[in-house]
């Protein structure tokens, strides 16, 4: 089994008054895909938001490589190389695609030709839209550009909140195509997701997070086993 | 044809400094959400600055404007770190940070007061001399403002777009939370803008002072006329904010010369209250701007 690169160990988190994540304990393996499925409004964003360092943790632990980053400014998290792609892309609406990229790149400049390089061939659609301003663009092509902005921080753990949110069937299905892709080429990947089906067959591991609380764990086929699960918890 | 050569001379010197003035106050409000409303009384600090540097220490105008810039960018961080930063914290901090500049404001138009008086001085970085167009004389000062005014502006510009620490003023002025999940440090873009801003501050105090005099509260018109170009460009729009300055700088020299110089300042205010009738979030503002 793989060492974690990722640990949240009896987490809390919350906004001011109001508590959304309730001890959470959980791991994203090195070269892993670990996924976090639930129901909306259950504490998933809340999660990302918390290891990213935008939400405060109150009690608890989150360790990269073993060392705490739970304390850390979210510019000193990135650094550390824990990157989110956040829900809805929140893109920089007024800068071309490449001044995006570049963005993704800002806490992390090394090697920025090469990580351009890498992104375009991944996602050759931001190569043709490269001078094109990101509020401009289509709802996938937003999409990939998230993505890959993301891919530029050239980080030791992707996060990406819902990347399939709000998309037709087929720009989803291209989606997860270069997530998955990105998870066998030995990416550590921590994904949220709303549909447990959509991910169960690729994911190594899946969390499902309940009213803020980790309310089972196990393998994508362990979990679609159990239809109860599915049924009571994701309404599929 | 000499008339419209005046009126383009006088209103492309009103402009620059008018630009000058609220590129600042543009860039702290779009990356900060904060009408900073000691901006007039920095402004009138710089020009000042300038003054003593030239006839107390005798030293060169160069200097001088150099040091003017770096005191008030001192003090646009002073006021980062005395005000914005614990005030940030709190709720409601738009309100708060626009009595609590009015407050530093304030105080700096005071100590101004209290160290050269309540008398106008001159302002002796100025460059005599004049250029002959047609008929009409343009004094050479006019020129110079305009130079250094376009020299700050592509250089703003340049910062903006061209480099790492702008873009990230730039990407945090759109999304906060985008521009910190990007690593960028806001607490620190919020120090620069407003360093910036006081720093351009200074040098739009020189311009001012040159063509008029230095009094403690001179910089409270060109502060008001800076606010109203934000309004008209749309508040926190950079560029927008450039070119509704040259032309309200424009208009006011054509008001004066057709109307007579009362007129000007109620005509600005006319044609502020016209454009936010039919564009409520200014001529280049943008109804779904994210703001701090």
């Amino acid at each position: 089994m793989a060492e974690a690169a990722l640990e949240i160990v009896d987490a809390s988190a919350g906004y001011a008054g109001r508590m959304v994540l309730d001890a959470i304990t959980l791991s994203a393996r090195k070269g892993e895909l670990t996924a976090i499925v639930g129901p909306n409004g259950h504490g998933k964003s809340t999660l990302l938001k918390a290891i990213s360092g935008l939400v405060p943790v109150t009690s608890g632990e989150i360790r990269l490589g073993g060392s705490r980053i739970d304390r850390l400014r979210p510019d000193q998290i990135v650094e550390r190389g824990v990157i989110q792609v956040p829900q809805g892309d929140l893109l920089f609406p007024a800068m071309t695609v490449h001044e995006n990229l570049l963005m993704g790149a800002y806490a992390n400049s090394g090697g920025l030709a090469e990580r351009l390089d890498f992104v375009f061939a991944l996602l050759p659609k931001l190569k043709e839209r490269r001078n094109q301003t990101a509020g401009t663009l289509s709802g996938g092509e937003r999409r990939m550009c998230g993505i890959g902005r993301g891919l530029m921080g050239g980080g030791e753990v992707l996060m990406l909140d819902e990347p399939s949110l709000g998309l037709a069937p087929i720009v989803i299905e291209h989606i997860y195509e270069v997530i998955f892709n990105l998870r066998r080429e030995g990416r550590t990947i921590l994904l949220v997701e709303e549909n447990a089906v959509r991910i169960a067959e690729h994911a190594d591991m899946i969390h499902l997070l309940d009213n803020g609380r980790i309310a089972w764990s196990g393998l994508g086929a362990e979990l679609m086993a159990r239809p109860e699960i599915v049924e009571t918890y994701l309404g599929v | 044809m000499d008339v419209l050569i005046q009126i383009v001379a006088s209103g492309l010197t009103l402009g620059a400094m008018y630009a000058v003035a609220t590129i600042g106050l543009s860039l702290v409000y779009g990356s900060l959400n904060m009408l900073n409303m000691a901006h007039g009384a920095i402004l009138t600090l710089g020009g000042y600055i300038c003054y003593a540097v030239i006839v107390h220490a005798g030293l060169n105008p160069a200097l001088a404007l150099l040091a003017a810039a770096f005191v008030c960018a001192l003090v646009g961080l002073l006021i980062y770190f005395s005000a914005a930063l614990p005030l940030l914290r709190a709720e409601n901090f738009e309100t708060n940070i626009f009595i609590a500049t009015i407050g530093i404001g304030s105080v700096i138009e005071n100590l101004m007061l209290k160290g050269f008086g309540p008398y106008p001085i001159p302002q002796p970085l100025a460059v005599g001399g004049q250029v002959v167009i047609g008929n009409v004389h343009i004094p050479l000062q006019n020129v110079f403002i305009l130079g250094v005014a376009i020299v700050l502006m592509v250089g703003v510009a340049i910062l903006l777009q061209r480099t790492s620490a702008g873009r990230a003023i730039r990407a945090t002025s759109m999304n906060r939370e985008a521009a910190q999940l990007m690593g960028v440090r806001v607490g620190r873009v919020y120090a620069q803008v407003l360093a910036l801003s006081g720093a351009l501050a200074a040098v739009s105090g020189i311009m001012i002072s040159s063509i008029a005099t230095l009094t403690p509260v001179m910089g409270g018109d060109p502060m008001l006329k800076a606010f109203i170009i934000c309004v008209v460009a749309g508040l926190g729009n950079v560029y927008g904010a450039v070119i509704a300055a040259i032309a309200l700088g424009l208009l006011e020299a054509a008001t004066q010369y057709v109307l007579g110089v009362r007129w000007s300042f109620a005509t600005l205010l006319l044609l502020v209250i016209l454009v936010l009738i039919w564009r409520p979030y200014g001529l280049f503002g943008k109804q779904q701007v994210v703001r701090l």
